[in-house]
């Protein structure tokens, strides 16, 4: 093993995580906001990559308007989802486990529509690339590795300057932090529930298209959203920053195991076992994870 | 015509076995597993080897692989029962999917994504209506044990419990170690009443039903969920003869009817009902208290 071979599983590894962080980050902004875990996104990252592939990709467009296609519908989704099966919980102030329920019912409608919509049938997007790869130098860089990384960071650094300067992202912070107060404050606090759920839905949206091109479209490729928990729960719960922390270091593991794997012999089938007991040794030293906080329920 | 009902029976009997497992985890106690269903194919799949390649009996097979699951569960919870209920649902799931992932990649020994097969048929109709008596009668004397009224405060609030000198952690452990044996019996039956497993019926989604089951009925009485287990159990079933192609709705169908009740009526068809309220001394116990409500009313008057 040279060291050629250790930046190529260095770049692969990170474009990965890029992927993963985007699921993670979906994730952490809805558990940031209203407390609860959301097993609704992963289908909807499928939902909406069976809808970029259908409207856009399919029609001969490229990858950008098959992108933003996907990006609309997760938004749009995600609003209707949280209009459904959330509103009136929150409004409610029920207890968590409601919102358990509903976010595990709303994932299997979402996979529900997407088998009888395409059947059980694989779908694979376009070449979007004339070139699968890029030579620099001695390094071959797969394409779509490099577009998915630039444009994931792309992604996240917007999210991180809406969430950290303008005014919507800081009413967003202050309902996460104490949803009562923001409200007496002036908040509009289902305002900014709303726009919690559209940049999920985006971002899943965007995950999905990211997921799709990297293995195949099928209905149940939502369930690779357990890859984007194990990295929030790495990162800790909650926490944005520690998320994409999470998930780099995820996709550098799985990368890495997978090149150990296939040269081992046994191939790429044994990472999940792996990634997983790596979680559940995480959990046993560090419980709160990179950089959450939030691991004991609350009063 | 009656082998075909007597397989929808049976079916839908180890589908109230597993339901009654996630009633005492998730209506119990609050904990939503979303690898439940990874336990259950624990026990089909060790129980299955353990007959077919050891030669062990049956019930031996049961018990061993029972302890299997049992064990495994204790390892997958002793990191997630002290934290936020969140964990043990991620958790799980993520070690659902690695389940899956080791079932299908340890091809030599449970023939992979083929499935495994050669399991001999030895559940019977009564065998299944005796083993779903007995673990419904188990769970509901849990409940209404120790263990099972600490598992209610845990849910109500845990701060509140652990100030009542509850043992929050372990109460979580127990809850979850006896979902998972009895996930992992319904596991064993399944097997060697199908004679034949694969990995993909084992997947989130499977668990994710039987949260919905017992939510449908009624996350806080066990009447309720077990109800839900059999209607939303038969629904299919009746679907099916209503109208060919119906079928495939189904988990829509599901998903609709638990988000018409979690928005309208939480608490679930059946509520916090159960019943052997309906049981004669139970009866006398409410006539007794409404005839001392009303002598007390006449009195004041």
């Amino acid at each position: 093993m040279n060291i050629l071979q250790i930046v190529q599983i260095l770049i692969n590894g990170l474009a990965l995580g890029s992927v993963y962080a985007l699921i993670a980050t979906g994730f952490s902004v809805i558990f940031n906001v209203l407390k609860f875990s959301n097993f609704s996104h992963g289908a909807l990252m499928t939902l909406s990559a069976f809808v970029g592939y259908f409207l856009a990709a399919s029609q001969g467009m490229g990858l950008v308007p098959t992108i933003l296609v996907s990006m609309v519908c997760g938004a749009l989704v995600a609003l209707l989802g949280e209009l459904v099966a959330f509103r009136r919980i929150t409004v409610r102030n029920s207890p968590n486990i409601y919102f358990f329920v509903s976010s595990i019912t709303l994932g299997t409608l979402f996979e529900g529509i997407v088998t009888i919509w395409v059947g059980a049938n694989f779908f694979s997007y376009p070449r979007f690339f004339p070139n699968p790869t890029i030579k620099l130098g001695d390094l071959t860089i797969s394409t779509s590795s490099l577009i998915m990384f630039l444009l994931s960071a792309a992604a996240l650094i917007i999210l991180a300057f809406v969430i950290q300067k303008t005014k919507l992202g800081r009413a967003l912070r202050s309902v996460s932090f104490d949803r009562d107060t923001s409200s007496l404050m002036g908040i509009n606090v289902t305002r900014t529930i709303q726009f919690a759920f559209i940049v999920s839905g985006a971002l899943a949206g965007l995950a999905g298209v990211f997921l799709g091109i990297n293995y195949t479209l099928y209905p149940t490729l939502g369930s690779l959203v357990v890859k984007g928990f194990i990295a929030s729960v790495i990162g800790g719960l909650g926490s944005l920053p520690g998320a994409v922390i999470g998930a780099v270091l995820l996709g550098l593991v799985e990368t890495g195991l997978n090149y150990a794997g296939t040269l081992q012999g046994f191939g790429t089938s044994y990472t999940p076992v792996f990634t997983f007991l790596i979680m559940l040794v995480f959990l046993l030293v560090r419980p709160r994870g990179i950089a959450g906080s939030n691991i004991q329920e609350k009063a | 015509m009656a082998a075909l009902i007597q397989s929808i029976v049976i079916q839908i009997l180890i589908t109230v076995i597993a339901v009654a497992g996630i009633y005492v985890l998730t209506g119990l106690t609050g904990m939503f597993s979303l690898g439940s269903a990874a336990f259950m194919a624990i026990g089909s799949y060790a129980s299955g080897l353990l007959v077919v390649r050891l030669g062990l009996p049956v019930p031996v097979a049961f018990v061993l692989a029972i302890a299997l699951s049992v064990l495994i569960g204790f390892i997958v919870g002793l990191p997630t029962v002290r934290l936020r209920r969140d964990y043990i649902s991620l958790v799980t799931l993520g070690f659902g999917e690695a389940i899956i992932a080791l079932l299908n990649s340890a091809t030599t020994l449970t023939g992979g994504a083929n499935g495994f097969a050669g399991i001999p048929r030895v559940v019977t109709l009564p065998v299944a209506i005796v083993s779903a008596v007995v673990v419904v009668a188990l769970v509901a004397w849990f409940k209404t044990s120790k263990y099972g009224r600490q598992c209610i405060a845990v849910k109500g609030d845990e701060l509140a419990a652990k100030a009542m000198g509850v043992n929050v952690p372990r109460v979580k452990m127990i809850a979850f170690l006896v979902s998972v044996a009895i996930t992992s019996f319904a596991g064993c039956l399944y097997a060697f009443y199908i004679t034949f497993v694969d990995p993909s019926t084992f997947g989130w989604k499977q668990s994710a039903e039987w949260v919905i089951m017992v939510f449908f009925g009624g996350a806080n009485s066990l009447t309720g969920s077990i109800f839900g287990a059999l209607f939303l159990g038969a629904l299919p079933e009746v679907l099916r003869s209503l109208l060919t192609g119906l079928e495939q709705y189904r988990t829509i169908i599901y998903a609709v009817l638990v988000l018409l009740i979690i928005n309208f009526k939480p608490s679930g068809v059946f509520g916090e009902w159960e019943i052997t309220q309906l049981s004669p001394k139970n009866l006398a116990k409410r006539r007794a208290r409404k005839a001392a409500a009303k002598s007390k009313k006449g009195g004041a008057q």
